[in-house]
């Protein structure tokens, strides 16, 4: 039997070519220090720019010109130390609401038998489609000085600028990140304790007091930190709803756009920095309990609730669409009425958009999000292969400098790329492109952990098949591994797409004469008084991300079946 | 055709934990060796290291008379079966099969030949259209077999490659392995922790614990003579007697056995082995005036289990529980019921006499 394999002299011929073993030893060496430069360069440099402008006279750095002049002068102005409180208030009052308000969502999806679960879920996860300042628009049009319900319904002169507008727009913006952590918690949970303790005689009372908020702690903890991370830092909704009512990112922009501050941008950029640091570092340690208590256990089948139980969570869950629909329906609606609240007409004249970007700043934010989520779930899929699977040296450090953009605001990074970059030998400086890495870099943590997530489900053996076969690092990468991630690929797509389509405290600073965004051109558009173009605008954007996550939906369902191959 | 393979002191640690300390071994060329060991003694650290995926703390790895230690596992041209199957999803068997070889540039017209020949060899003729999911986990395992032998390896390594499969398939791909080996005078080296699987398939069998190599021997070697008590309970069963030394015989509580082989041993504390069916049943399988009287023991049956062609019959001798194997003949002929009793014979040959008793594996 097998004379030809015995003989087998022809296979023989063929070996490995030693060639090309030799060049894949750098293969792995050269992606993790390109990585690490790349997170140097476009993450460490800009915050250090604004730490030497915050620190130092006139941005140099120099043992004598070390100052803490900025910083007085910032602490001995009234107005500007109020924008610290504001924040620290804004932010702190939405925490407390978003979590008590989704620690209850979430026990709705998670514990009980209500019907239209699909439906809630993914209105909760509305807001993510559209720029945060589709909240404030709304609630402007619903109760702003000509709202719809305060100036028409109510004939009342209060209206919702200031902090109370702040602190509902960023609730409603809030809802769908806390949602996703406390979601997750809650399903790990396991569910029989509570029978256990109800079988024990626990009152339903004392079994939710005692089992079921202590079982989920660390989530509503986690959960909290990121909320007060999103307020604190986001832009768009408080600079539009905010009226006098300054907070630290409208101050920082202020003093950059309106009075050329760079060192007292910078230096608000600072004290910006600390709380947000904070609390990403409050919510990483968290996490990583967290996810220690997620058990692999299957899930037991939830018991029918108590028919009260069952119509108060359902009221309840259709409150909260309801507040998220409202907001929707009224920008979307806004858009095509003539003259709200007045004439309520049909028109498309508000998509005839009178700045200067107008669709070509559509067709800008499209095509730098298609190369954002190209180029972003490219690169997070190769570090993470990287790092996850060839464990190379310094990994300990790169994945720190990979985390790291979650903790940095989006402001914070948009002004660090202007105090670093304008300079004229760095020639994408004013160019789409600057755009572009700002974007993939401030998304690439989490780009990286669902990336890193993804390989560890595949399983390592695949990889040292392909090795011990003769494969080298380029071949088992796009042989094997991208084919075998390209679901996780398009996700990571969909998202990098999704978060450059509707940032807009990232490139706020970043965009110039030359550069229109989409999701800027909003806030210009609202400050020249088109109200109703701001809201097309908000529309259209809304609706290439809903096309991009329809796409995702159909990918994912043809390839669904294949994915058994996957451990 | 395979060579000759060395391990010279190979040791492998991770900070104190000492994975595999100080193995030599020597394979011959076409040997069909098994690592035999419970979970944690460091048998799968060593076979990766052969392949190259772990790198070894000390010694040297040898093939061919050259040092491989710092070959990279792509040029060691080492086939590798892996518990998982690791057959590449998103290929059919046809691709999978031809992967090694395609890494290799070979012409398409060889490659088809090839695969051709290998799906004959591992019986899928027929199959090649079809993707991993849709084999079940036998055929998997075969196409991992077919897919690491295309590229016609130095060395075949197999860790673990049946566990994952039920107890039939796991028993009918044995022998397709075996005879693979046999056809193709291939060095394999098997990883496992089933000590079934390793006397039947092994030309030699290297038990390992902590990292040590415990015994090598052929099969019949290591269940006939197993070196310490370890090996005499790890493959195969033993009973165990924990007495001391007395004017020559053992004393095992109120008893004292007559002992062969026993003035070999120093030391006064003594633990006897003796396999369940090396015990006899005087008057059943023995002759009550073969016996020295002293190895003779009434006892009550506790507990009777049916395993086939053998059935085990437990029972209490002073305090321990034991067991015996009598052939389903015998048992028939006897009539045995829980409670009833027996005589049972310890011939003073049976006994493995070692000074040590290794911790119980719970």
């Amino acid at each position: 039997m097998n004379k030809t394999y015995k003989e087998g002299s022809l296979i023989e011929k063929y070996q490995i070519s030693p060639t090309r073993m030799e060049f894949d030893k750098f293969i792995v060496p050269t992606v993790t220090i390109f990585i690490g430069l790349l997170l140097c360069f476009f993450m460490l440099f800009p915050l250090w720019s604004i730490l030497t402008m915050s620190f130092f006279k006139g941005g140099e750095f120099g043992l004598l010109n070390f100052t803490l002049e900025n910083f007085q002068k910032y602490f001995t102005t009234a107005h500007s130390l109020n924008a610290l409180w504001h924040s620290l208030y804004v932010s702190f009052a939405t925490t407390v609401i978003v979590t008590i308000i989704i620690f209850f969502f979430a026990y709705a999806m998670t514990r009980t038998t209500i019907s239209g679960k699909p439906f809630f879920r993914n209105i909760i996860m509305m807001p993510l489609v559209a720029p945060s300042i589709v909240q404030a628009l709304a609630l402007i049009y619903l109760f702003g000085r000509n709202g719809l319900i305060t100036a028409h319904f109510l004939h009342t002169d209060w209206n919702i600028y200031g902090a109370t507008g702040i602190i509902i727009s960023e609730v409603l913006y809030c809802l769908p990140h806390a949602f996703v952590i406390l979601y997750t918690t809650l399903s790990a949970v396991d569910i029989r304790l509570d029978e256990a303790a109800e079988s024990l005689g626990a009152t339903p009372f004392k079994v939710f007091t005692r089992i079921t908020l202590p079982s989920a702690k660390y989530g509503i903890l986690s959960s909290a930190a990121l909320t007060f991370n999103l307020t604190i830092t986001d832009f768009g909704n408080p600079v539009v709803i905010g009226g006098n009512y300054n907070v630290l990112a409208t101050e920082i922009y202020a003093q950059v756009t309106n009075l050329y501050r760079f060192d007292l941008g910078a230096t608000i950029s600072i004290i910006l920095l600390v709380p947000s640091l904070m609390a990403f570092m409050l919510n990483y340690y968290i996490s990583r309990k967290t996810f220690s208590m997620i058990s692999g256990a299957a899930k037991p089948v939830i018991p029918p609730s108590r028919p009260l139980k069952k119509i108060s969570y359902t009221v309840y869950c259709w409150l909260v669409s309801f507040a998220i629909i409202l907001i929707f329906a009224t920008v979307i609606l806004g858009s095509f009425v003539k003259i709200w609240p007045y004439d309520w007409s049909l028109t498309f004249q508000h998509y005839k958009f009178p700045s200067i970007g107008g669709y070509s700043a559509i067709w800008t934010s499209f095509w730098i999000s298609l190369i954002v989520g190209i180029g972003g779930a490219f690169i997070t899929l190769v570090a993470g292969y990287v790092m996850e699977t060839r464990k190379p040296y310094f990994k300990q450090l790169i994945y720190l400098l990979s985390v790291m953009p979650a903790a940095i605001p989006g402001l914070v990074m948009g002004l660090g790329y202007i105090l670093a970059f304008n300079k004229p030998y760095y020639i994408f400086y004013g160019t789409p492109w600057i755009v572009v890495i700002c974007i993939i870099i401030c998304n690439f943590t989490l780009g990286i952990l669902a990336s890193i997530s993804n390989l560890r489900n595949i399983d390592p053996s695949i990889e040292e098949a392909s090795i011990s076969l003769g494969g080298d690092t380029i071949r088992t990468f796009f042989k094997i591994i991208f084919p075998l991630s390209r679901v996780a690929f398009f996700q990571n797509f969909v998202y990098f797409f999704m978060r450059s389509m509707t940032t807009i405290s990232a490139v706020i600073f970043l965009v110039s004469a030359t550069v229109h965004l989409a999701a800027i051109e909003i806030i210009m558009l609202d400050n020249d008084g088109w109200t109703a173009s701001a809201n097309a605008m908000c529309t259209c954007i809304i609706v290439l991300v809903l096309i991009m996550l329809g796409l995702l939906h159909i990918v994912q369902k043809k390839t669904g079946k294949r994915q058994a191959g996957l451990v | 055709m395979s060579k000759r393979l060395i391990l010279e002191k190979v040791r492998k640690t991770y900070g104190s934990l000492v994975a595999v300390d100080d193995v030599d071994l020597d394979i011959e060329p076409g040997e069909f060796v098994c690592f035999l060991g419970p979970s944690g003694c460091g048998k799968t650290t060593l076979l990766r290291m052969i392949t190259g995926f772990e790198t070894l703390t000390s010694g040297n790895i040898v093939y061919d008379e050259k040092i491989i230690n710092d070959v990279i596992p792509q040029k060691r041209e080492f086939g590798i079966v892996f518990q998982s199957y690791a057959l590449f999803p998103n290929m059919t068997v046809n691709e999978n099969i031809a992967f090694g070889l395609k890494m290799r540039k070979m012409p398409q017209n060889l490659i088809d030949e090839r695969v051709i020949e290998m799906l004959k060899l591992i019986g899928l003729i027929g199959w090649e259209g079809h993707y991993p999911s849709q084999l079940s986990g036998g055929q998997q395992q075969r196409v991992a077999l077919a897919r690491s032998l295309a590229i016609k390896p130095n060395i075949l390594l197999l860790d673990e490659p049946l566990s994952a499969l039920d107890a039939k398939i796991r028993v009918r791909l044995r022998s397709v392995i075996k005879k693979l080996q046999q056809d193709l005078g291939i060095t394999l080296i098997y990883v496992t922790h089933d000590q079934e699987e390793a006397l039947s398939l092994a030309d030699r069998v290297v038990i390992m614990r902590d990292g040590q190599i415990r015994q090598v021997g052929s099969p019949w070697e290591i269940y006939k003579e197993p070196k310490t008590s370890f090996i005499a309970e790890f493959v195969g069963t033993s009973n165990f007697i924990s007495g001391t030394k007395k004017d020559g015989k053992v004393k095992f509580e109120q008893l004292e056995l007559t002992v062969s082989n026993l003035d070999d041993v120093e030391g006064e504390d003594v633990h006897l082995a003796v396999r369940p069916e090396n015990v006899e049943l005087v008057d059943v399988t023995i002759s009550s005036e073969q016996c020295v009287s002293s190895n003779v023991f009434e006892v009550v049956v506790e507990v009777i289990t049916f395993l086939g062609a053998v059935v085990r019959i437990a029972f209490v001798l002073e305090g321990e529980t034991m067991i015996i194997d009598i052939s389903e003949k015998d048992f028939g002929k006897m009539g045995l019921k829980r409670g009833g009793k027996i005589k049972i014979y310890f011939p003073p040959d049976a006994f493995h006499v070692y000074t040590e008793l290794f911790k119980k594996l719970v």
